[in-house]
């Protein structure tokens, strides 16, 4: 098993590390401590307190509030959409492509799908206004929850850390 | 040392990335091996420094001796280097428009060459190597000419010379042009190449220009304008570094013309024009070195095989022969040369040892320390076990004396590593762990090897095995134990063995083209002689180009000995086979059968004759052109036999040495000082200064004549009876 240094994984986060210690970390069974590393580098790169429990996205998280110690998501701005076991995406602001105008900007004529078939709901940080997520269902489909992670599960049987504590 | 009067005749150069090795050779068939370390600003250099050191154990040097030798044979892996870390000639290329993207598109299997089988159907491991030309350098221009050779768009020359005109205003330093279908008719081909370089004279640019169909004329697109690419890219630049080291020897009054070892398992001249067939060299050398070996041994089928740090590479001899490949892949290129057939795996004795968190099991490799040895060499900065580390750790090898003493290794070190990275998680002892690694790695090797054999259809009862490379003897009898060999056998000379085998090999050109002829089973022979006539064409058009190579080197025609063959398989099938051609010229029905009739005793002897299927009919897919003239080659050393004991003074003391759950004395011996005829039975080891010859309890060997080492399993007879040698 290879380790990994402080730096190199925060290389990796900002898409800078080189491609061979990349292959190595591709080909090879993950190193034990990297999840702790990680959320090292990910804590540091936020301006606020509040315990990175585990990351959701590019600029999302679960999170431990320092004040309640209640688990919420949160944009890296700071933003908070409330519980993680809800849908972060109803508080979200939403933009959604579902005609041949608007698929434009994304793919030139002839080239995106048939917005009668499937359309494009872009989800928003009302606060800071970076895109957290894009979905791509049919145009009657109901918001998707992408998923209820088993973070005690993830903690005590994958990367063998204590759960973090939690207050309901 | 005293001085010796039989003169210094042959010198083998493998300048690798670390060393530099020569190996020189006596009439008399002695022969020293000298090591410095490479200089990749000035190879002569380190040429010059590694000569020094190995005439210095016979009290000689370089002035005395250059003057004195027939021949010099070079292989190095400065051009794959140079090809592996993209720092070549800034090339322009001229394609079909529309292809552009194709070169950096490299067939989609690009993307995945040279990874190990986890990593090739890992899809996100897969990544594409900077192209050797950028897209910036790129031109398209309009032609067309079919599968059949038959231009159905004319070449719009104005785009020709526009496409030059850009190229060197976007930095080009050589232009290669490759178009579609040119093996089949290379008009237009040719057409784009004497305009673009008209278009270069009108410019005042001085640039070389290489056309596919000057160099390379076999089909697969790809694969083609890699290696006329490569020509240009890597081949050009090395082709100064060759002249440097020739100029060098030349001031030291050498009067040998420089030869370099060859993928098709010859050497060529340093200006030979196709040079980019230079890229590998090392591994080759082995193999050319064992069919020397095979041919003054009588021995027509051998299983060679190499153990290095990073990989275990294996060839087949059958019948005397060894066999070509004609699209390899290199440096993560598919290329379009003849290259002599070798399997590899990337297990070495460097290899890194790390337990699989999932499955709890050892896994070997697929990266390895390569020159830093294992975390037994603190220098190394390593802290993954390697195999080495296990090596040392259960007495293999000497940690006082490797690479003659040059490093120091660290046993309690290597025990730490191990104890921590896999023992402990395993429940094992130290040694027990260390055992189970070695025991895995012969185990690999040997399922390889066999697999390697039977997969061709051959009996491994039916080979010897030549084991050489710096790491090859430590495992010899790993690999070959209950494999069932004839023979094993380990040449004295063993870490020089590829430098030995380049000098063995012959001044041979040869030269490849694609041909497509069909003719059923009961052809007419108005259809043979057809095929002939395309045949005997193809390879008059191969011969001029073989002596015209010769005559660089101021050979006439009459002195080349000219080698015709082909490529023929049964229609439809996908595997063709190389022949040696029964016939020297094609021309009649009857030549044609003569060809067919040594393709399916050929097909027979490889596959088995009721495999045959010439009720399909036969395609011959290449035409070939070996040429060579005789050039002089080592002599083995023979020594009279001097019994079964060795002399007092090989004897250096015991090691302690695990294997088989327990720990045993074994004697060492100095491989240098023991004498043909002596026997010695296990377990012992046998150090040199470059290798360490392995002979745990059950095995035994003895010296012939030739210094060569045969290994023989040995029934197990109860301590106390073994007599004391």
């Amino acid at each position: 098993m290879s380790t990994y240094t402080k730096q190199q994984v925060k290389n990796l986060t900002e898409g800078k590390l080189d491609w061979d210690t990349t292959t190595r970390m591709l080909s090879m069974p993950k190193d034990n401590e990297r999840f702790s590393i990680y959320l090292e580098v990910l804590q540091a790169k936020v301006p606020w307190k509040d315990k990175i429990v585990l990351p959701l996205g590019p600029h999302l998280y679960i999170v431990q509030s320092a004040k309640t110690k209640q688990w919420l998501t949160k944009c890296d701005c700071g933003h908070e959409f409330g519980d993680y076991r809800e849908n972060w995406k109803l508080n979200a602001a939403i933009y959604v492509r579902d005609n041949p105008e608007t698929m434009r900007d994304v793919y030139p004529t002839l080239m995106a799908p048939d917005t009668d078939w499937q359309v494009y709901r872009e989800y928003y940080c009302p606060e800071c206004g970076v895109m957290l997520d894009v979905e791509a269902p049919t145009p009657w489909y109901p918001v998707i929850h992408d998923f209820e992670p088993d973070i005690e599960a993830f903690y005590t049987e994958w990367v063998n850390l204590p759960v973090p504590e939690r207050a309901d | 040392m005293q001085v010796q009067h039989s003169p210094v005749q042959v010198m083998g150069i493998d300048a690798g990335g670390t060393m530099t090795d020569t190996f020189f050779v006596r009439k008399d068939g002695r022969f020293v091996v000298g090591k410095a370390q490479s200089n990749p600003e000035d190879e002569s250099l380190a040429i010059f420094n590694s000569s020094e050191d190995a005439l210095a154990h016979w009290g000689r040097n370089v002035d005395q001796v250059y003057p004195e030798l027939l021949t010099c044979v070079y292989s190095g892996t400065a051009m794959l280097n140079r090809v592996v870390q993209r720092r070549g000639m800034d090339v322009g290329l001229i394609c079909n428009k529309g292809f552009e993207q194709v070169h950096s598109m490299g067939r989609a299997i690009q993307s995945y060459l040279g990874y190990a089988l986890e990593d090739r159907i890992h899809l996100n491991t897969h990544r594409y190597d900077e192209p050797l030309v950028p897209l910036s350098r790129t031109r398209g221009v309009t032609e067309r000419t079919d599968v059949q050779g038959t231009v159905v768009i004319p070449l719009r020359e104005h785009e020709v010379r526009q496409a030059t005109r850009e190229l060197v205003d976007a930095g080009a330093k050589a232009i290669v042009i490759c178009l579609l279908q040119s093996h089949k008719n290379g008009t237009n081909e040719k057409r784009t190449r004497d305009i673009c370089r008209y278009e270069l004279s009108k410019m005042g640019v001085d640039i070389p220009v290489f056309a596919s169909v000057d160099y390379y004329p076999s089909r697969k697109e790809s694969h083609r304008m890699n290696t006329t690419i490569l020509e240009a890219y890597a081949a050009e630049p090395s082709r100064k570094t060759l002249q440097k080291v020739s100029d060098r020897f030349k001031k030291h009054g050498s009067k040998f013309d420089l030869r370099v070892m060859a993928t098709h398992g010859g050497t060529i001249s340093w200006k030979a024009r196709e040079l980019s067939r230079t890229i590998v060299s090392g591994p080759i050398g082995g193999v050319i070195g064992s069919k020397l070996l095979g041919e003054v041994l009588g021995y027509e089928n051998i299983a060679c095989s190499d153990i290095g740090g990073t990989s275990f590479d294996m060839a087949l001899i059958t019948k005397g022969n060894f066999s070509i490949i004609s699209d390899p892949d290199m440096a993560r290129l598919v290329l379009s040369l003849p290259l002599v057939a070798m399997d590899s795996v990337g297990a070495g004795a460097g290899s890194f040892v790390r337990i699989d968190p999932y499955s709890g099991g050892i896994k070997l490799g697929p990266d390895s320390a390569g020159y830093r040895v294992g975390t037994c060499w603190p220098e190394s900065g390593l802290d993954t076990v390697s195999v080495s580390d296990c090596h040392v750790v259960l007495g293999y090898l000497n940690p006082e004396n490797f690479l003659g003493g040059a490093i120091k290794l660290n046993v309690e070190r290597a025990r730490q590593h191990i104890k921590a990275q896999i023992a402990d998680p395993l429940g094992l002892s130290i040694e027990d762990a260390a055992a189970g690694v070695i025991e895995l790695l012969d185990l690999q090797l040997r399922d390889y090897l066999r697999a390697n054999i039977s997969a061709k259809g051959y009996s491994a009862a039916d080979f010897v095995c030549f084991s050489y490379g710096g790491a090859g003897p430590v495992h010899t009898y790993g690999y070959t134990e209950g494999a069932g060999f004839k023979d094993v056998i380990v040449p004295a000379w063993a870490a020089g063995f590829s430098a030995f085998g380049c000098a063995c090999a012959d001044f041979e050109y040869r030269y490849d083209k694609s041909v497509d002829i069909a003719v059923p089973q009961h052809g007419s022979d108005v259809d043979k002689v057809a095929a002939c006539r395309t045949i005997q064409t193809a390879w008059e058009e191969l011969a001029a180009k073989v002596v015209e190579e010769f005559e660089i080197n101021g050979f006439k025609r009459n002195e080349v000995i000219l080698q015709p063959g082909f490529r023929m398989q049964y229609m439809g099938q996908l595997n063709d086979l190389e022949i040696t051609s029964p016939i020297t010229m094609a021309a009649t029905a009857k030549d044609w059968d003569r060809m067919v009739e040594a393709y399916e005793e050929t097909y027979a002897r490889v596959y088995a004759s009721s495999a045959r299927s010439p009720e399909l009919g036969f395609s011959v897919t290449g035409a070939i052109m070996r040429g060579l003239v005789p050039v002089q080659k080592p002599t083995l050393p023979e020594d009279p036999e001097e019994g079964p004991t060795p002399p007092k003074d090989a004897f250096l003391g015991t090691r302690k040495f695990y294997r088989h759950k327990k720990w045993v004395d074994a004697k060492l011996w100095k491989m240098e000082a023991l004498r043909p005829g002596n026997e010695i039975t296990g377990p012992a080891i046998i150090e040199s200064d470059a290798t360490t010859f392995v002979v745990p309890e059950g095995f035994a060997t003895y010296v012939d004549k030739h210094r060569l080492f045969h290994l023989k399993e040995v029934k197990q007879r109860p301590t106390h009876l073994r007599e004391v040698k």
